[in-house]
């Protein structure tokens, strides 16, 4: 019954990022786009702890939460401020 | 049959799956609430997995995702601001969604841990989350 329910956990992990996954492809407008990433970001970290690699998880929860979207919007922000003087 | 598990697992499915939705679809302010969203279900999620698969160690995920979470909100606030329509779309689960979600998780929790250290940890976590909800969301109404 246990392994069922882990593989359960796992499955639907597997499934949030592949849904999230594609979201983030199909969202054509990059600050959105930047939303998306971060629910695939969470979403790894969730699959990472189902595997039962917490530490990776814990990375993975930095970098794909908060220092990813962070970047990709001051660069939106930084090339949108450059078409308008232009 | 670990309750825990099942709990994370139907967290993951019925709350995750629709933050999710919410964020791939609508407007701006609608996807950042959905983000918020998001981030307090995981953090609700890695409290039950730590508990079910008996490792308090696995608690640190979700202090960090309850401090991260916020904090990711408030960037997208941040840096979308113009595009975000005042108040968002959403905005209003968001409030019943901390406010009912944290204790539900939270108590069974903390009655299943007993006292000490970790109960401690729970609290905190506890409290990072209720503010952290009060701070987005505030921040997500001046937008």
């Amino acid at each position: 019954m246990r392994e069922a329910l882990d593989d359960a956990l796992v499955v639907a992990s597997l499934l949030f990022v592949a849904a999230a996954a594609t979201a983030a492809v199909l969202t054509r407008d990059p600050a959105r786009q930047a939303v998306v990433l971060s629910l695939l970001g969470l979403g790894l970290a969730l699959l990472f702890t189902v595997l039962q690699a917490p530490d990776v998880a814990l990375s993975q929860l930095a970098v794909g939460s908060a220092v990813t979207p962070l970047m990709i919007l001051l660069t939106v922000r930084e090339v949108r401020r450059r078409k308008r003087r232009e | 049959m670990n309750g825990w598990l099942v709990a994370a697992a139907v967290l993951v499915v019925a709350g995750l799956g629709p933050s999710l939705w919410g964020a791939a679809r609508g407007g701006a302010g609608r996807r950042v609430v959905a983000q918020n969203a998001a981030t307090l279900l995981l953090c609700l999620v890695f409290l039950l997995l730590a508990q079910g698969y008996g490792r308090p160690s696995y608690v640190d995920l979700a202090l960090v995702t309850s401090v991260l979470g916020p904090a990711g909100t408030l960037v997208f606030v941040r840096l979308l601001g113009d595009e975000i329509d005042a108040p968002p779309p959403g905005l209003r689960l968001l409030t019943p969604l901390v406010a009912v979600g944290t204790p539900a998780t939270l108590v069974p929790l903390c009655i299943a841990t007993g006292p000490g250290r970790a109960l401690l940890k729970l609290l905190v976590v506890g409290a990072l989350l209720v503010a952290g909800g009060l701070v987005t969301s505030r921040a997500l109404r001046h937008a």
